[in-house]
């Protein structure tokens, strides 16, 4: 029953498609010689097997994961009670627009070149770096989230005597927590391109940092095995993401069901 | 709290934003680090350096490879859609191949690109076409998947071709979605090109930048970066003025006045 269920979800037609590419290219790059620029899967594979065994390969990978969750988590932190803040009050709103529509547009990768001179190639600049490209998103949808909050629960909250603290926590935090999670899936995709790129350019550690050795060395199956791991690296945070927010939204979904 | 009116609302901002200039101002004046330059200096220089050619040069080249890319990706984008969006079978096939594409970090496929396509602008404008093209893509998906019923049935009944059905229904409907994906991949493909023109030589305003840093030209580095945001702010409200254009029989058939 339960093998037949994990049958039917996963989608066995395009995985075997998927297959074939890969079968493809190998065939591709066999007959057209290729290998100068592009290094087949049966060279790849191992290289990623190799890597992942020696360490270099798993440790450049704990290095980006810990500076983009650290980034990560500093932008929730400070996304999530400044966008409720400025949210919840017209006026902070007002004085805060020119501010934040003047930062939004400027892109976080343009910055790394900045956050290179005052913190350096280490894993504090990249950590740094994707907290700010990370907080935009946060801060904006939860700001969104707040003031689309329903005007009548808060009417009715005040009217029974909720306390300020009580109104946020049970009335607004709930409404938005929707929309803070599409800013947090947003983000979690801005973080990881802007971790591994400020690694690629500037780094010291990390899979992008290793990525740009072996490209210089012309190692082309090892460069291609750390591509291939930023791309299921990248695939992994997806799906979490998309699970997590798929449990806060079917939560506050029943929450809110049918109200008029 | 009283509501303000709106001039004092814009006055409020614009305050802020002033005084925050000022409050850099102040602490970059005490500060007395050449890594922090005063605002006042950043703008003066900013004034200076863009009637200059090289400047105009950088940004020419940006918005050259740009509009190539997105254009491209935009194409590649709204085709695979529609394709997945009207035919299941596509759709299943290539769902777990677009997942992990698009999943992927675009800086993951640079070193690929340097190699296969050198250092010029085709690896460039192949960087912003991908990072365009997924949003794209997404978005068309959903608004043909969105199509009502009602207007499949309508066209299967009357014998609309599949072709004929791709153009007059399932594209129009799907377009206030495929603008909405197109605004989002607008400020991705702004991304691309930074990330594109730090990768070796060739100009634009993301190596402009980057030239400035290693020329300890601070100021001027500073200076670029708000010029590349001024770029996207810009950018971002041409967009929205086309899109309000195009979609103008939207708005009028469903009552609804900001997409």
């Amino acid at each position: 029953m339960h093998a037949r269920r994990l049958f039917q979800r996963v989608n066995v037609t395009g995985w075997l498609f998927v297959g074939l590419v890969v079968l493809l290219a190998e065939l591709a790059i066999q007959v057209f010689e290729l290998t100068d620029s592009v290094s087949p899967p049966s060279e790849t594979l191992p290289a990623l097997g190799e890597g992942i065994a020696s360490g270099e390969l798993s440790g450049a990978l704990r290095i980006t994961l810990g500076t983009y969750a650290g980034g990560l988590v500093l932008a929730i932190v400070v996304g999530v009670p400044v966008g409720v803040l400025i949210g919840s009050s017209r006026l902070l709103l007002d004085a805060t627009f020119v501010v934040l529509e003047f930062l939004r547009p400027i892109p976080a990768v343009a910055l790394i070149p900045l956050a290179f001179l005052f913190f350096g190639t280490g894993s504090e600049m990249r950590r740094y770096i994707v907290a700010y490209a990370a907080v935009w998103p946060i801060l904006v949808n939860t700001l969104y989230g707040v003031r689309g909050s329903d005007r009548i629960l808060h009417e009715v909250a005040l009217a029974s005597g909720v306390s300020r603290f009580g109104r946020l926590v049970r009335v607004t935090l709930p409404a938005a927590l929707p929309s803070i999670a599409t800013g947090i899936r947003v983000s979690a995709s801005i973080g990881l391109l802007v971790a591994v790129t400020a690694e690629f350019f500037f780094g010291s550690g990390g899979i992008g940092a290793y990525m740009q050795r072996q490209q210089l060395a012309f190692k082309l199956p090892e460069m291609y095995a750390a591509v291939l791991l930023t791309a299921l690296l990248g695939y992994t945070v997806n799906v979490v993401v998309r699970l997590a927010e798929r449990r806060v939204i079917r939560w506050t979904g029943e929450e809110r069901v049918n109200w008029p | 709290m009283r509501a303000l009116g709106d001039i004092w609302r814009v006055l409020l901002g614009v305050g802020v934003f002033v005084g925050a200039l000022l409050v850099w101002e102040i602490w970059a004046g005490a500060e007395e680090s050449f890594l922090v330059p005063e605002a006042s200096e950043v703008l003066t220089r900013a004034w200076e350096s863009w009637p200059t050619s090289e400047f105009l040069t950088a940004v020419a080249g940006s918005l050259k490879r740009l509009a190539a890319g997105f254009v491209i990706g935009a194409a590649i984008g709204i085709t695979l859609g529609l394709v997945m969006g009207t035919s299941r079978a596509t759709r299943q096939a290539l769902d777990p191949l677009v997942e992990l594409a698009r999943a992927t970090p675009p800086i993951a496929i640079v070193p690929a690109l340097v190699l296969t396509l050198g250092f010029g602008d085709s690896m460039r404008i192949a960087l912003i076409a991908f990072g365009v093209c997924f949003p794209v893509l997404v978005n068309t998906l959903e608004g043909v998947r969105a199509v009502s019923p009602e207007a499949r049935d309508t066209a299967s009944m009357l014998h609309v071709g599949r072709v004929e059905r791709v153009f007059r229904i399932y594209l129009p409907a799907a377009l206030p979605s495929i603008f909405a994906g197109l605004r989002i991949a607008l400020s991705i493909g702004l991304v691309m090109v930074v990330i594109s023109e730090f990768a070796g030589e060739g100009g634009g305003l993301g190596h402009y930048i980057l030239d400035q840093q290693g020329q300890f030209a601070y100021p001027e580095m500073y200076a670029g970066i708000l010029f590349l945001g001024l770029l996207g702010y810009g950018l971002n409200v041409l967009f929205r003025l086309f899109e309000r254009r195009v979609l103008a029989w939207h708005y009028g058939a469903t009552g609804e006045r900001n997409g």
